[in-house]
């Protein structure tokens, strides 16, 4: 979602990359899945099926489906881009869409390092300061940054983090790791 | 007469203090999530799903319950007043219900909206507590090589459901189906697709795939936007709600008609039933009948109350309809259920065709909560905090994401006290989240992985007591009925799609 509405074209570029890049990680994730499935052994023993033959079967389709989404997505290239140079050479209006590394917007990716940050944290230094640093962190990356009401997420990190406790460790039990039990 | 005393049990259940208290807060949790754009009541029983580790069985089927019928009717207030349906189901609510808002009748929409809900909840309610045992009864006459066409039908049916993206939702059923045979194999005590870890021994959990799939990816998606309030304060200053509104007038009631309401009701529930379908799909196909059998089809599209009683009336009669095939046959046919499904497994049950007669006592409450819900709940929760609800919806995104976030991820946390489930639910968002962006529907990868083990296990017992013959899948009569159910559904949502009328696309 950006905040400007990007044009019709430009949308359909800027996502065919991730329409053919999807179908081939899942290919590639499919082709490594049935080799391990082959591993296991022959699909049929004595006229029985074995462990192996419906991930084998099951892969076989999921391949030919992603290889259907891949010609798609191939074709659909072909298209945009034999549309785009007629328009390219009509018009250079067009709204720049927002960066974006490997599929991923800067948010998105600011999300995932903080959240893999806090997995990390959360068994070394315990539930209060990662969870309290956590929703610091996301409170500036959804709410504009920090310098912008920073007293406000002070006080909303410290507040969700002091709920969260309440919620799993006394509500409903779960011992929740903290840096003096480590 | 043991099943009426035990449906009767169920209420009393709810008198329950602490299972009351569940209900209640159950509704408003979905009614919060209903109502804010981009939150869903899935998310809801989703985060919810954790802490049933906690929580006594009953007592977690009755919020799921409220939280599932609240999430279906709070989002008309959105879609009504300022044109963004708070859910998906509000979708057809907001082509009439905006309409009448401009033209100074929003009172009025919101009133039908409201009373839709109440009436159509309440009689898929019913519905549900009158035919959920019939069922139970049909349940017990199929047998393994028809319970594999029964799974293979209804994933089939979700896959041919996601109208104009049939080959994603295959792939995404597909790999749900992938992911679920990673651990022990289903009938030999063989380890699978393990890479030699010992971590992935025992499996995937339920847990981290619905935590990452709808509460991390949501998280991601959401972190691309740079608004800080979930709806802009503008929108809301223009639009008044008065809590008179929620009533509608009684001559207009009477125009739409208790035929109207009867047949939306029964449209939603049945469509309930099928795999897939969910309340988006119901409201579409009620809406669509309401305007092809009304005497002024004209009308719709412009603010007609006919056109939301029916919508409203059969998103939310489609609860009753969707825990059907989850109770009686243990097909989850939407994210709900299937998270529903997650509730009773981690709780050591498995609903089948004996369920209903044996664990009565237990989903009793749950059939109660989805009645009191609808016929209480609804008006007096819109009656009460309807004035408010627009204020309600537009809070802080920081504050609503982080603490979403905690939830999700400490929960996570809860069912084996490791952070590998929490990395887990992190790999999983991630991967819903591409997943989303390329439109491949993330609710079949979810009931690929519910139904693929027990498809790949009925397979091959059906298959073992025919000699590896798989000419038994057509000469078993119940097999051959859902083959033949499978070919009528390709028939008329593939070859000869339904016409539309101008509708556009069904949601998926």
């Amino acid at each position: 979602m950006s905040l400007k509405p990007s044009s019709p074209h430009s949308s359909r570029r800027a996502g065919l990359s991730g329409e053919f890049f999807v179908p081939a990680v899942l290919a590639l994730i499919t082709l490594v899945y049935l080799i391990s499935a082959i591993q296991l052994g022959p699909p049929m023993k004595a006229g029985n099926m074995t462990a192996s033959f419906f991930p084998i079967a099951t892969a076989i389709i999921m391949l030919i489906a992603l290889s259907c989404a891949m010609i798609h997505a191939l074709r659909g290239r072909a298209r945009a881009s034999a549309e785009s140079s007629s328009i390219d050479a009509e018009s250079h209006d067009e709204i720049p869409s927002g960066r974006q590394y490997a599929g991923l917007s800067l948010g998105a990716i600011g999300v995932v390092v903080l959240t893999a940050g806090y997995l990390l944290a959360f068994d070394l230094i315990g539930y209060f300061v990662a969870t309290f640093v956590y929703v610091l962190l996301l409170c500036c990356l959804f709410g504009g940054g920090f310098r912008d009401k920073w007293l406000t997420k002070l006080i909303a990190a410290a507040a969700i983090t002091l709920a969260g406790y309440l919620l799993f460790e006394v509500v409903f039990q779960v011992r929740l790791p903290t840096l003096w039990s480590q | 007469m043991d099943a009426i005393s035990g449906l009767l049990g169920g209420f009393a259940a709810l008198a329950n203090p602490e299972t009351l208290l569940y209900m209640i807060g159950g509704f408003l949790i979905g009614t919060f999530f209903g109502a804010v754009p981009g939150l869903t009541s899935v998310l809801a029983i989703a985060l919810l799903l954790p802490l049933t580790y906690s929580l006594d069985v009953t007592t977690a089927l009755v919020a799921c319950a409220s939280i599932f019928m609240a999430g279906m009717c709070s989002g008309s207030i959105t879609a009504t007043t300022i044109n963004i349906p708070g859910a998906p189901s509000s979708m057809m609510t907001a082509l009439e219900g905006y309409p009448m808002q401009q033209r100074g009748e929003g009172a009025k929409a919101l009133g039908h909206a409201a009373l839709g809900s109440m009436i159509g909840g309440s009689l898929g309610a019913l519905l549900l507590m009158v035919m959920a045992p019939l069922a139970a009864d049909v349940a017990l006459l199929i047998r393994t090589p028809g319970k594999f066409s029964l799974i293979a039908f209804a994933l089939i049916v979700i896959i041919i459901s996601q109208r104009g993206s049939i080959t994603k939702g295959m792939i995404a059923t597909l790999f749900g189906v992938m992911i679920a045979t990673i651990g022990i194999d289903v009938v030999q005590p063989l380890a699978r697709f393990t890479f030699g870890t010992g971590v992935l021994v025992q499996g995937i959990d339920m847990m981290p795939l619905i935590i990452g799939t709808f509460a991390i990816s949501e998280l991601l998606v959401q972190a691309d936007s740079r608004s800080t309030r979930t709806v802009d304060p503008s929108m809301i200053k223009a639009a008044k709600v008065r809590r008179r509104d929620f009533i509608p007038p009684l001559s207009e009631v009477r125009e739409i008609g208790a035929l109207r309401y009867l047949k939306s009701a029964v449209i939603g529930y049945a469509v309930g039933i099928l795999p897939g379908a969910g309340g988006s799909m119901a409201a579409f196909v009620s809406y669509a009948e309401s305007m092809r059998s009304s005497k002024h089809p004209e009308r719709y599209g412009k603010g007609n109350p006919e056109g939301i009683a029916a919508a409203e009336c059969a998103n939310n009669s489609m609860c009753g309809g969707a825990f059907v095939p989850m109770l009686t046959f243990g097909i989850p046919g939407d994210p709900t259920t299937a998270i529903v499904l997650g509730v009773l497994v981690i709780n050591g049950l498995q609903p089948g065709p004996q369920f209903m007669t044996q664990q009565l006592d237990l989903i009793a409450p749950m059939f109660a909560s989805l009645f009191v819900s609808a016929l209480i709940l609804i008006p007096l929760t819109l009656y009460l905090l309807g004035p408010y609800f627009l204020k309600i919806v537009s809070i802080r995104r920081d504050v609503l994401y982080s603490s979403i976030a905690i939830v999700a991820l400490v929960g996570s946390y809860v069912a084996t006290y490791s952070t590998f489930q929490m990395a887990l639910a992190l790999v999983f968002g991630v991967l819903a989240y591409y997943l989303r962006k390329q439109k491949y529907p993330t609710v079949c990868l979810l009931l690929g992985f519910v139904l693929g083990p027990s498809l790949e296990e009925y397979c091959r017992r059906a298959l073992s007591i025919n000699d590896g013959n798989p000419l038994i899948f057509f000469t078993s009569p119940d097999s051959l009925f859902f083959i033949a159910l499978t070919a009528v559904f390709f028939y008329f949502m593939v070859i000869r799609k339904p016409k539309d009328r101008g509708l556009g696309t069904p949601p998926a």
